[in-house]
């Protein structure tokens, strides 16, 4: 009774994933030893900054791996059974039908050639075998679903705005009725107001269609508005894991701490954004043990030295070692 | 979107295709204005004929070289040029040079449509897969030949071709356009002139196939990193789905320009292997021209040379913007 | 989310000199170009030391068109002259004819784009025009009619800067008609510069327009006018050699588009003398391959694209 999920089996359960990329004959660690998993419906933010690993843990769960990728350990498994993440053609089946990506800088995400009506309705006739009309239809539909007239599906992605391009994104990636929908920084080349209405829509189209939501953004605010839980990522490990309503109020690991502070917050005025002293991680050379040891603020002797595995911690987990006080007697602590 | 900056868009184009030609027109004017000797003189049949002053002063007056340079004597060489009226050839005395061009044109245009046809076949195709493909074996074979192909000039391809396939392997002629005693409009004079198109063709296809592939190549090996192909890809799209729907026509953007602005450009380029084989085209007349020091011959091969540029170029503005919608704007 | 893996920040100047000649000499390509060019610039520099004084006619040392033997390595010409005479004199003919005219490609070019960029208005407007003119019309096509004019009006006679005419006149005509490339580059790369912070910073102490362009800007542009200069270079030997073979080079002092011009006169592929032809042929493809290769290499390290991870 460690976990309140285990009653049920989850939609996608990640055990031990390691991702390496292949350079110049050095192998690079991208992710590594990454478990969690996801309960159908649920919302989960993925938080981390640029080279955390929260891209590749989301392209591996939706088989999007690049070809010098490697999965070097652990699996993903989707409602029971094994993906073949490393098998591009063994994954196609899966893509979209059952994991679909709403793409960031939605401009480049959509081919600049073709009406996204065409672009939309795609998937239907290629993945649901629709004929021409019937995928037509279903597009129209999916517009009005996302709040886009009917009519402009006849537009290049080049005549619509940002937003509207991103909403064309979201019906775009719900053509096939997938389970899971994974946002890779769905919202952040759009201005404020834009980014809230498409969260605001994410947030209503996930519970309309009880979808499962993975949203991989560098920017906590976000995840704060339309995620149940969040996971902070650094260098390529989960450092931390909870509700957004516990990790906000109680951060445990001191990245987490930091994160939450660089928040601008308008409402109490006279704070300062404060930025994470420090270089972000470097995975060619990282550092030993913690790999954030250079930059925290309450590093100790063992953090050099000894990486902090990631331990059940209160309802949540946290991969530190100011947090290891209870080593080998995780239940007690639970309990 | 709206009629307007469709319609503004087309008549900056026009307007630039119109002034290049004039610019054309107007250096053609300058230099042969400023070749020595009297033009009068000239066209009087040169040093080599005595003429007495007043001869001279009336063909001043006949062809109005009494008037000043700018603007009279250039607006009626523009005005001429205009109506099609290029001069008389030095060398063909009498005869008019737009009838020497178009009397040379049709060999000219038979050779380079062939080669275009021959070189987008190959070269576009081999292109696109070699960056569909890149880092591949085939790619690097690929890329390595059209590398050499672009730096090599395709008369001297053309050469090649006649010491091994005309001279060593007598398997094809290497010289003129039929052979001579033919029946023209025969079956056999049509075999025989295909035979003698095999090696120019060839020769000029081969210069056009290595910036094909080049272009090509890098058209779609920028495609495949695009995002939209990672969009293609996620949707669970198969390769040859992905490279039919999505990278095609992307990769093609590029291409159909260079292959449009060929149209134009591969006349200019065939000149020199039409002097290897004696080809009886413009490349021939010019290299006759260039020979004989025909100016007015030069120069209305200059003035087509620059027209079929332009128009080609006319031509590649209206196809990318047909092609890619974000250019109708 | 690479960039702390694949770009490197260079601390000083010799860093970044050594990790530029780290990443151009990493392709193959451009090593094999280099290679090849030093080859060729060697010959060019000691041909009389190589292979003796260039043959004419009098002085030829073998029998008409004979086919590569030890005494004559590339054979011989129409004439008796030693081909391997003639290429390497043609070496340093066609190299000085295409570096010369790229030197005056680049001057014009980074001139008129420099100005059309920083200035801006109608000087950039009447700039580009003249221009897209250039760029429109391939500089063989412009070439090919105003050699033979200038030619004509020069007279073939005498000599210019130490040049003969005909070889001044194609160095000169080939620079003024091939620099539209470049300009266009140069201006866009100028707009960009232009508003940097540290053009500001210059004009606020004082510094006058031009040396703010000669100073600030131009060293900026050094990595574009480099990359293409290689392959102004390239088709510049192709101009070249087409001219020359079309016979506005100068028979006196061949360059290897003449050599070809004079295989094609003499009749050396109907006669099956391919030695005459390869052998220019061969020089032409190499030199014209290797730019390309080094132009292509140097455009590669300077603008980094390709990323290793996604």
């Amino acid at each position: 009774m460690t976990n309140s999920s285990q009653d049920k089996a989850p939609l996608l359960d990640v055990n031990c994933l390691s991702v390496d990329y292949g350079l110049k004959g050095v192998s690079l660690r991208a992710i590594d030893r990454v478990s969690f998993a996801l309960q159908a419906g649920e919302a989960v933010g993925l938080v981390g900054e640029s080279g955390s690993g929260k891209t590749t843990t989301a392209m591996a769960i939706a088989g999007l791996l690049s070809p010098n990728a490697r999965v070097s350990s652990g699996e993903v498994r989707y409602r029971g059974s094994r993906l073949p993440i490393d098998d591009d053609a063994a994954m196609r089946p899966h893509r979209w039908c059952e994991t679909s990506v709403v793409f960031q800088g939605a401009m480049n995400a959509l081919n600049p050639v073709h009406r996204i009506i065409k672009q939309i309705a795609e998937p239907c006739m290629l993945k649901l075998g629709m004929s021409r009309g019937e995928a037509t239809a279903r597009a129209r539909e999916l517009l009005g679903l996302v709040g886009i007239p009917t009519d402009r599906g006849s537009a290049y992605p080049h005549e619509l705005s940002g937003g509207m391009r991103q909403r064309v994104m979201i019906a775009m990636a719900l053509a096939c009725r997938p389970s899971i929908v994974i946002g890779d920084e769905p919202t952040t080349a759009l201005d404020v107001i834009t980014q809230a209405q498409i969260l605001k829509l994410l947030g209503e189209l996930r519970s309309r269609l009880s979808l499962a939501l993975i949203l991989i953004t560098h920017d906590l605010s976000v995840v704060a508005e339309c995620c149940d839980r969040v996971m902070i990522m650094y260098a390529g490990r989960i450092v931390e894991d909870g509700t957004v309503a516990e990790i906000f109020a109680q951060p445990k690991h001191p990245y987490t701490r930091l994160l939450i502070e660089s928040i601008p917050n308008p409402a109490s005025g006279k704070k300062m954004i404060r930025p994470i002293p420090g270089d972000p991680p470097n995975l060619v050379n990282r550092p030993s043990g913690c790999a954030f040891h250079p930059r925290c603020p309450s590093a100790m002797g063992v953090c050099g030295t000894e990486v902090p595995s990631l331990d059940q911690f209160g309802r949540g987990r946290v991969a530190c070692h100011l947090h290891r006080s209870s080593r080998g007697d995780k239940v007690a602590v639970h309990a | 979107m709206s009629g307007g900056g469709a319609g503004r868009h087309i008549g900056r184009i026009l307007i630039r295709a119109i002034v290049t030609i004039l610019m054309v027109a107007v250096l053609n004017f300058i230099l042969f204005r400023v070749i020595p000797g009297d033009p009068a003189a000239l066209l009087l049949g040169g040093a080599r004929t005595s003429v007495t002053a007043e001869q001279m002063e009336a063909q001043r007056q006949n062809w109005g070289l009494d008037r000043p340079l700018f603007p009279d004597q250039m607006v009626d060489y523009l005005t001429a040029t205009l109506q099609g009226d290029f001069g008389y050839s030095f060398k063909f005395r009498g005869r008019h040079v737009a009838e020497l061009i178009l009397e040379r044109l049709p060999a000219t245009v038979v050779l380079v449509g062939l080669a275009q046809f021959v070189a987008i076949l190959c070269g576009v195709m081999l292109g696109l897969y070699a960056g569909w493909r890149r880092g591949g074996a085939i790619d690097h074979i690929v890329t390595g030949a059209s590398l050499a192909l672009y730096s090599t000039p395709s008369f001297w391809l053309g050469m090649l071709l006649v010491v091994t396939f005309s001279t060593a392997l007598g398997w094809l002629p290497g010289y003129g356009a039929y052979s001579p005693g033919a029946t023209i409009g025969s079956l056999d004079s049509l075999l025989d002139h295909l035979r003698h198109l095999a090696l120019p063709v060839t020769a000029v296809a081969l210069g056009l196939i290595g910036q094909y592939v080049v272009v090509a190549r890098a058209a779609m090996s920028d495609v495949v990193t695009e995002d939209y192909m990672v969009t293609a890809r996620a949707k669970g799209l198969t390769n040859g789905q992905m490279l039919v729907r999505h990278a095609f026509r992307n990769a093609m953007l590029p291409v159909v320009t260079l292959i449009t602005l060929n149209l134009g450009y591969v006349v200019a380029g065939a000149i020199t292997v039409e002097a290897v084989f004696a080809w009886p085209g413009i490349g021939g007349l010019t290299v006759e021209a260039l020979n004989a020091r025909d100016y007015p011959v030069l120069q209305g091969i200059f003035l087509l040379l620059g027209a079929s540029i332009v128009v080609a170029n006319l031509i590649a503005d209206l196809a990318y913007g047909l092609l890619d919608p974000r250019v109708r704007q | 989310m690479s960039e702390s893996i694949v770009q490197y920040y260079p601390r000083s100047r010799t860093r970044a000199i050594k990790a530029f000649l780290g990443q151009f000499l990493g392709h193959g390509g451009a090593r094999l170009g280099l290679l090849c060019l030093v080859f060729f610039v060697a010959v060019a520099a000691v041909p009389t030391f190589l292979v003796g004084p260039l043959q004419t006619a009098i002085n030829a040392t073998g029998d008409f068109l004979m086919p590569p033997s030890g005494e004559h390595l590339l054979g011989t010409d129409e004439v008796g002259r030693d081909v391997l005479n003639l290429v390497v004199h043609g070496a340093r003919i066609s190299l000085v004819i295409a570096l010369l005219a790229t030197v005056i490609s680049l001057v014009v070019g980074t001139t008129i784009g420099m100005t059309a960029g920083y200035y801006g208005g109608r000087v950039d407007v009447w700039l580009m025009r003249l221009t897209d003119f250039f760029f429109v019309m391939p500089s063989f096509v412009l070439a090919l009619v105003i050699t033979p004019v200038v030619l004509e009006v020069m007279g073939r006679g005498g000599e210019i800067l130490g040049f003969r005419p005909s070889l001044f006149v194609i160095i000169v005509v080939i620079g003024m008609t091939s620099w539209a490339f470049v300009a266009r580059i140069v201006r866009s790369q100028t707009l960009s510069l232009k508003e940097r912070t540290f053009i500001d910073r210059a004009r606020v102490v004082g510094s006058s327009n031009s040396s703010i362009m000669v100073r600030h800007i131009l060293p900026n542009l050094v990595p574009q006018i480099a990359a293409n200069g290689a392959l102004v270079v390239a088709g510049a030997i192709y101009v070249e050699t087409s001219l020359s073979f079309l016979g506005l080079g100068d028979p006196l002092q061949p360059s290897w588009g003449t050599l070809l011009s004079l295989a094609q006169r003499a009749g050396a592929a109907s006669a099956g003398a391919w030695w005459y032809l390869a052998a220019p042929g061969v020089c032409v493809l190499s030199v014209s391959l290797s730019f390309v290769l080094i132009g292509n290499a140097l455009d590669d390290t300077f603008n980094p694209r390709r990323r290793v991870i996604p």
